[in-house]
């Protein structure tokens, strides 16, 4: 568990290069947060709602599902993948947001309204408080999930 | 990649006497990683070649080249040339596929380079049945950060080797629907895709035809201007400045290309 959550606060680095600051702050205080207590204090979960609007209740009911799983294949590759209310996989990539989903384009592709998807903002928080689930698949696999040719 | 693009634009450019060094000349940008070439196709290719060429000769690393279409009249010395792998996908899904295939390689390529991203875009939304406002958005999203992603991926992989040819970099080109009518100046304004891919994109290399005098004057065939811009900074050098550099490139009878620092 300890080696897992020093994995994951190193790819949630990466990816927070696309944060704005506030947004980065508030991830680095709710993991340091749930490290301690294992709990997120009701100050930090209206932070998020303020940054991430009605996104941020849908991402922790993802959150509360343990539906954020980080698959690696022997090449080192990983991805992330969300499992939807409607049992529907959708793979986030390590280092840039981008999410299939249909909120992702219409929010914040087109509209430019919003920063992340409910997906995305649940693989930062399950990353944040180290409950993403791990999976291995092989190289083979891994290309397909990366090219949403097929699930693994 | 903006390093690659500028030693190009080095290599070829006059440098009027005996400073024939191409290293010479004002000091390389802070380097971005992925970069957007936008412009006509036919000269957009020549860059990319170039860039393939560059890095497998002058820096020595291996390059991936994806193109819809087979390159007619790739020069010989091109085609033998071990370090740079041609792939000719034919449509989205297998261009998805074989960049996404990537990390299986053992000797992972220092460049990705992607020949037309408007055509494999394009030619995924002739298929289907709906209006044009259908996943096109998406389906670029999904290309670029996929290209990003990998080129992330692969840099990782080659410092763990510890080998110079770190980082990876990735170049694509695209001709924006507004652009190919000539008249708009700035597509992304207009164009949704354009837009997205700016998105993922560090840097963006603009190509932009002068018809003014000054062609006739160098006596070139044509005249262009090449506009390198950027505004992301990779995260370990947020202070960098933000990249805009200007050149000018003369294409003379022959084919023969002169860039030119503004
Ligand atoms: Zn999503």
């Amino acid at each position: 568990m300890k080696s897992g959550s020093a994995r994951s606060k190193k790819l949630c680095g990466k990816m927070r290069t696309f944060l704005p600051a506030v947004a980065e702050q508030l991830f680095g205080d709710i993991q340091k947060n749930y490290e301690e207590t294992t709990q997120i204090p009701d100050d930090l979960l209206i932070a998020l709602k303020f940054v991430f609007g009605t996104c941020a209740l849908q991402a922790l009911d993802l959150v509360d599902q343990r539906s954020v799983t980080c698959l690696s294949s022997p090449s080192g590759r990983k991805a992330f993948q969300v499992t939807g209310g409607s049992g529907r996989l959708y793979t986030c990539f390590l280092s840039c947001h981008y999410c299939p989903c249909p909120a992702f384009t219409y929010t914040v592709l087109r509209r430019n309204q919003g920063l992340l998807c409910k997906h995305i903002l649940a693989v930062y928080l399950c990353q944040a408080m180290a409950v993403t689930q791990q999976e291995s698949v092989s190289d083979q696999q891994m290309s397909a999930v990366l090219s949403g040719t097929e699930g693994p | 990649m903006t390093d690659i693009l500028t030693l190009v634009f080095r290599t070829l450019s006059s440098q009027t006497g005996q400073n024939k060094d191409p290293s010479a000349g004002p000091p390389s940008p802070a380097p971005r990683s992925s970069t957007l070439l936008v412009g006509e196709h036919r000269l957009s290719r020549s860059v990319l070649l170039l860039a393939a060429v560059t890095a497998a000769s002058e820096l020595g690393v291996r390059v991936a080249f994806f193109a819809q279409t087979q390159i007619q009249s790739l020069p010989e010395c091109l085609q033998r040339c071990s370090r740079i792998t041609f792939s000719y996908p034919r449509t989205l899904e297998e261009l998805l596929q074989q960049v996404a295939g990537l990390h299986e390689s053992p000797c992972p390529p220092s460049l990705i380079i992607i020949d037309r991203l408007d055509g494999f875009l394009r030619g995924a939304v002739a298929g289907s049945h709906v209006g044009f406002h259908s996943g096109d958005e998406s389906r670029a999203a999904h290309l670029a950060a996929l290209l990003c992603d990998t080129a992330a991926f692969l840099t990782e992989v080659l410092e763990k080797r510890g080998s110079s040819s770190a980082p990876c970099r990735a170049i694509a080109s695209f001709l924006s629907d507004a652009d190919s009518g000539q008249e708009s100046r700035d597509a992304s304004a207009t164009d949704p895709v354009l837009a997205v891919l700016d998105r993922y994109f560090q840097a963006r290399c603009t190509l932009d035809q002068d018809r003014s005098y000054e062609a006739a004057a160098a006596a070139a065939q044509e005249a262009w201007h090449v506009y390198l811009s950027g505004t992301k900074i990779p995260d370990d050098c947020e202070d960098g400045p933000a990249l805009a550099q200007e050149w000018k490139l003369f294409i003379f009878p022959e084919g023969l290309m002169e860039f030119k620092l503004v």
